[in-house]
């Protein structure tokens, strides 16, 4: 059983890279990253002819930044680091007897049972690679059918699906324009509002006619008044700027 | 050859996906005995000696070319079948095949790397797809899918050995503590600690 799954197929090309999975090209060994990790810990491979500088510099790359989000690239440090404390420890010799940091034993005894843990899965992706390479010949007609029944609906329960679509079957209330003023004024109506108050009175003031009126008002009534003035119908007077306009309607 | 063996060969060779037994009783118009006995009469005719097989595969019955002929085959194609899965997308896929559903955080968790980028590789590639969400929302989650089971000549998506056949047997999963522990990274006393 290869520990890292079907650690014998080439590494994708096309495939995002996976830190642990990284292909390792060394002169004692070729593969994923974490298969050799294991063989070290399986003693399989000699830690002391190990080049480290190549492992780290394989492992980590001079873009690591790049390669690696932040905790995949710690991951990768703390492994290495592992790694050159155990070299060190092989070429020294057995450990002066010292306290060990309790947070490091705590952190190893979380990696052997993660290992431990993880161990089905790999060796399952070992049955699957397995099962992949004897299975990889047949191929299958993928022609549909012509004027084929559509794929059946998945299984679902139709309350469910009653109660997704229900808020889709609903009409979204208006929209409230409150916080928009939209007033529509009318030149004519403008127009018809002055000729009406220039047939009761000769003479109009405009102020008087705009009084309380918003500016638009205003505006449309002045255009009105301007409007007249071109037709003939009134004069108009401005005693000073500003000032209040006289709309003197012409007798005929 | 009988006249429903006949039948549900013309069945298998013209559909695209692989038929349940009930589809083809139901298209037969026959019980299943009369329908597996066909089946039968079928993969006796589709023998090694020919270029199709009657395979059992991915929740039904497909008729499909034998994997010898597969070089001849894919002459047929434009470019020969991408088939090649990373050792990360096969760890993927075993993770997901035995816990569907299951979500990417989880993936990421029990792999203790990030899956983002291997499952969506793999969802490309059709052997994992989205299984929904949880009714109270919540990270989506993945299932494998008939092509994998095809892939992987699986019956269904249950057709896969037992886990508790590839734990570490107690001796084994020993072993690999006291590597640990011989290496330096454990304590010795930290099997009494449980783990």
């Amino acid at each position: 059983m290869t520990p890292g799954g079907g650690g014998m197929l080439p590494p994708d090309p096309m495939a995002a890279p996976d830190a642990l999975q990284q292909p390792m090209e060394l002169d004692l060994f070729e593969g994923p990253f974490d298969l050799l990790l294991t063989l070290v810990l399986r003693e399989e491979v000699d830690l002391l002819e190990l080049p480290l500088v190549e492992v780290v510099t394989g492992a980590l790359g001079e873009r690591a930044r790049e390669r690696w989000d932040t905790e995949t690239a710690g991951e990768l440090i703390v492994l290495l680091a592992a790694m050159a404390e155990l070299k060190a420890r092989r070429l020294v010799g057995e450990p002066v007897d010292e306290e060990p940091d309790p947070d490091a034993l705590e952190a190893r005894e979380r990696l052997a049972a993660r290992l431990v843990a993880y161990a089905p899965f790999q060796r399952a992706a070992g049955w699957l690679a397995d099962r992949g390479r004897d299975s990889a010949g047949p191929r299958y007609r993928r022609v549909p059918v012509e004027g084929a029944a559509p794929p059946p609906v998945p299984r679902e329960a139709p309350e469910r699906l009653r109660e997704a679509i229900r808020p889709l079957m609903t009409a979204p209330p208006a929209p409230s324009l409150s916080h928009l003023t939209s007033r529509r004024v009318s030149l004519p109506e403008a127009l018809g509002r002055l000729q009406g108050a220039l047939a009761r009175a000769r003479s109009v003031s405009f102020d008087a006619l705009t009084g309380g009126a918003g500016r638009l008002e205003e505006a449309i009534t002045l255009m009105a008044a301007l409007e007249l003035a071109r037709r003939g119908e009134v004069t108009l007077a401005q005693a000073e700027p500003f000032g209040d306009i006289a709309i003197v309607g012409r007798r005929r | 050859m009988t006249e429903l063996a006949r039948r549900i060969e013309a069945l298998l060779f013209l559909s695209p996906d692989p038929l349940p037994l009930v589809v083809l009783c139901d298209l037969a118009e026959e019980p299943p005995g009369p329908v597996q006995r066909a089946l039968a009469e079928l993969a006796e005719r589709h023998g090694p000696e020919g270029g199709l097989e009657v395979a059992e595969v991915a929740g039904g019955f497909a008729l499909r070319t034998r994997g010898d002929v597969a070089e001849v085959v894919d002459r047929l194609r434009e470019r020969p079948p991408e088939d090649r899965i990373t050792p990360a997308g096969l760890e993927t896929l075993a993770v997901v095949a035995y816990l569907e559903p299951i979500s990417r955080p989880q993936i990421s968790r029990l792999r203790g790397v990030a899956a983002d980028s291997t499952v969506t590789s793999l969802v490309e590639r059709g052997l994992l797809e989205e299984a929904g969400r949880l009714p109270e929302g919540g990270a989506m989650r993945y299932r494998t899918t008939r092509l994998f089971q095809e892939r992987f000549n699986l019956r269904g998506s249950r057709d896969l050995p037992p886990l508790e056949r590839f734990e570490l047997s107690g001796p084994e999963a020993d072993r690999v503590r006291r590597q640990l522990v011989d290496a330096g990274h454990l304590a010795v006393d930290a099997d009494d600690d449980g783990g």
